[in-house]
């Protein structure tokens, strides 16, 4: 029987019978978006305090190194007997109590960077600590899984590619589609040229440019589909939202990228992260519930990470400095609820003060590729996770 | 050896300068490469516009201290870093030295300090008077310069390191950005240096560079092999000794004036002797990059992108378009090149990181603001033709892009329409 057949005849049958037939996944499934597993992929910049994130509020080290800082332990929104959510994501508990929400604890790798960018370069390339890397780690999963668009990159000012960054993938950075559809209108398509690297680069850009702005004209031109819900202002929940317009306007791209800045918090921690991880938990909510409208949010994994942690011991300053290992989330409609790895050992500091991490972070990623898109890992011999 | 054409000089005009300014072209064509080099190397105007008043040290020092005033330092370093970009930014566009300022650009790059991190503009402003003093000088005076310099000591945090909590921000970003480069050095070698480098603070009233003997660490340090109670000076002299240093500012070089292609290592290793045996005379190493075959080379024309900076400033300086109603300052922040605004230490990466799809349509549509208007010459009185030269079309095409157009030229005629058209052709955005 021819698919098309099927489906005609799936759509007979469902008139009679009770249970609609045709979910919301046949629904994306007919219009020829064959990939439908989708990453959200929440940078948050800057390293952010794991140990201020998921708290592990029966630790008494824990309070003892952070006398100033540390979440009181009745404000703490418990999710296990050891470990809960800082109180300003109240607003994703819903999804805890769904089982829709996964940690990761003591993320982190061997021979940890205490460098932003030299760190996050190697979060961005998957290498290992001392190895260089140049192409994003996406360019070695998403080739083999798709064609065509591989992932959009949004932020306001410069929008930074990170692990979507190669050759080999097709990847646009913006502010919002809007902006994109608005500015593409005033330039040209263009042959690339092979006259030199430069030109190359230049023309090749600018002619990807109308691939990704053809798509987003035909599915976002005129009367897009809205989110249907409210996102909080700033830049955080405009690009969430931006993403969740294009997931629902049937926009192909298996991988969104969204950054939220602000979690380099060596003074003053509490006002910054506290105000951080609220701009995060409450986008995340409303994009959540933008999703679950749609009918997307079993299509759909949440992912956050940072180029490090911080220190265990707060600083002078009521902040923390450079650390290593974190906590990172993962939420979605198929995700197995719950807490991951091992935490820490407050009691076991390296000669900087700072945790070994547990988790190499490239397990997720070889979870994403394995467990998500069916792909081979690149990471096969760091395991994977089963959140998902 | 015969006088520059008429491609020869644009090619290092474009290439040293913002711009490829119609009369410099015309002054070029009548000396031959040398006497045109020895130019470019020898006159320069060193005068400044005036700077803005911008709080002193000695006033925010206090406030610093003090948590709660954090905000108040942020609003008078944001003000003030913005008037500072405009100051910088508008001498960018008129300066008759634009080879100056393009070196003083290029130091900046290698030295970065952001207004954002150090939130002390006047800092800034006195750093930038230093690297253009050693912008064509000494690089090795010029780097010991930068490591007792205020706004480095605040930007990498050197002026808190003590011997008892030695900070490892400027140690390691010496060795792994500003000299030998990642690879070359241990992490106890960095950790070494730093212990070198403890001691050197900013003084609170005068807001200069000052050593302070209790909190510097006198024991003996191992550093690249070496032994000895090294100091920070020490430290530096060691760096440049080391031959990747000059190799690394050699390879710099080339993607600055050459290509962003990967560079032939023989030729990097020619300039960096030459860089070296000069005892790091920058001078001499321009010299032996601008009389290169590689930088004449016709396969290497077109081969750099042009920085927002080259893009949207040499635009200005070249052809007779208004920037009125536009933000000059600000809109090199969103094209990724903000003045004392370096996303992070290792400056601005350059090259292919110019140009992403986000920053292209920002660019074009830059470019497409600045050269839009009433484009019927008869109605607009000749519009911006008649301030320019008056060449042929294959001269004006000649004139402003390194490379032959990607687009068709436009069918409707008029100088103007084809200027605004080779503006706009994606040639436009290589050098």
């Amino acid at each position: 029987m021819h698919r098309r057949d099927f489906l005609k005849y799936a759509g007979l049958i469902s008139a009679s019978a009770t249970v609609p037939l045709l979910t919301p996944e046949m629904v994306f499934a007919t219009n020829g978006a064959r990939q439908n597993k989708i990453v959200v992929l929440v940078e948050l910049k800057g390293g952010n305090d794991g140990f201020n994130t998921l708290v592990p509020f029966t630790d008494e080290l824990y309070y003892k190194y952070r006398p100033r800082i540390a979440i009181k332990q009745r404000q703490v929104l418990g999710l296990n007997k050891d470990v809960g959510l800082h109180p300003r994501m109240k607003a994703l508990m819903p999804l805890w109590n769904a089982g829709q929400m996964a940690w990761i604890q003591g993320v982190g790798y061997h021979n940890p960077v205490l460098s932003h960018f030299r760190s996050m370069d190697i979060w961005d390339s998957a290498s290992n600590s001392n190895q260089v890397i140049e192409a994003g780690w996406l360019s070695r999963v998403l080739p083999k899984y798709k064609k065509g668009l591989h992932g959009v990159a949004l932020n306001k000012g410069q929008a930074q590619l990170g692990p979507l960054a190669s050759s080999n993938l097709n990847a646009v950075t913006m502010q919002t589609p809007k902006t994109f559809l608005s500015q593409i209108k005033r330039i040209s398509d263009v042959q690339p040229s092979r006259l030199n690297p430069a030109i190359a680069h230049v023309s090749e850009i600018q002619h990807q440019l109308f691939s990704t702005g053809d798509q987003l004209a035909q599915k976002m031109g005129r009367n897009p589909k809205h989110s249907g819900v409210s996102f909080s202002k700033g830049v955080f929940g405009h690009s969430l939202e931006s993403v969740a317009e294009m997931i629902i306007n049937g926009i192909d791209a298996p991988v969104y990228k969204v950054t939220q800045d602000g979690f380099d918090t060596h003074a003053g921690q509490r006002g910054g992260q506290d105000n951080g991880l609220y701009q995060v938990a409450n986008g995340l909510a409303s994009f959540q519930k933008s999703m679950q409208r749609a009918g997307m949010w079993d299509h759909v994994l949440v992912v956050t990470y940072s180029e490090f942690g911080r220190r265990a011991k707060e600083n002078r300053g009521g902040g923390t400095d450079h650390g290593t290992a974190s906590s990172h989330m993962i939420l979605g409609g198929k995700v197995r609820g719950g807490i991951y790895g091992e935490h820490p050992d407050f009691s076991r500091l390296d000669a900087n003060g700072n945790v070994t991490f547990t988790t190499d972070f490239r397990a997720i990623y070889a979870t994403l590729a394995q467990r998500w898109w069916h792909q081979p890992s690149p990471w096969g011999n760091l395991g994977h996770l089963p959140f998902v | 050896m015969g006088k520059l054409t008429f491609n020869e000089a644009r090619h290092l005009v474009e290439r040293t300068g913002i711009g490829a300014e119609w009369q410099t072209i015309q002054r070029f064509q009548n000396l031959n490469r040398q006497q045109a080099i020895e130019f470019l190397l020898k006159n320069r105007d060193m005068r400044l516009p005036r700077p803005p008043s911008m709080s002193p040290w000695s006033r925010t020092v206090s406030l610093r201290n003090n948590m709660r005033r954090k905000k108040m330092i942020m609003r008078i370093s944001r003000d003030e870093g913005k008037k500072l970009q405009t100051w910088w930014v508008k001498h960018l566009l008129v300066t008759r030295s634009p080879f100056l300022e393009r070196m003083t650009l290029f130091w900046h790059n290698h030295f970065p300090s952001s207004i954002a991190k150090t939130t002390q503009p006047s800092m800034l402003y006195q750093q930038n008077i230093t690297l253009r003093k050693h912008a064509f000088g000494n690089f090795g005076q010029m780097i010991h310069d930068i490591a007792r310099d205020p706004a480095m000591l605040l930007y990498l945090d050197g002026y808190v390191s003590t011997k008892e909590e030695p900070n490892e921000n400027f140690a390691r970003e010496l060795l792994e950005l500003f000299t030998i480069g990642i690879g070359h050095y241990s992490e106890n070698d960095m950790r070494e240096a730093a212990r070198a480098f403890t001691g050197w603070g900013i003084d609170d009233r005068s807001g200069t560079f000052v050593f302070r003997a209790n909190d510097h660490d006198n024991g003996v340090k191992t550093f690249l092999g070496k032994r000895g109670n090294f100091k920070g000076e020490d430290i530096i002299n060691i760096l440049l000794q080391h031959p990747r240093t000059a190799e690394r500012i050699a390879t710099k070089m080339w993607h600055e004036f050459v290509s962003i292609a990967r560079p032939d290592m023989r030729i990097i290793k020619q300039w960096a002797q030459a860089f070296r045996g000069s005892n790091y005379d920058i001078s001499t190493l321009i010299r032996a990059i601008l009389n290169s075959d590689v930088f004449w080379g016709r396969h290497n024309r077109g081969a750099l992108i042009k920085s927002p900076i080259q893009l949207t400033l040499g635009t200005l300086r070249t052809l007779p378009y208004s920037p009125a109603h536009i933000d000059l300052a600000h809109n090199l922040n969103i094209m990724g090149q903000g003045v004392f605004n370096h996303p992070s230490v290792k400056g601005w990466s350059g090259g292919k990181t110019w140009i992403s799809t986000q920053s292209l349509l920002r660019r074009n549509s830059m470019m497409n603001n600045l050269t839009a208007g009433n484009l019927n010459e008869r109605k607009n009185r000749g519009g911006i033709a008649k301030k320019m030269p008056d060449v042929s079309p294959e001269l004006l095409r000649q004139w402003l892009l390194a490379i032959p157009p990607l687009q068709a030229p436009p069918t409707t005629s008029g100088k103007q329409r084809l200027t605004r058209a080779f503006v706009l052709d994606p040639a436009y955005q290589v050098l």
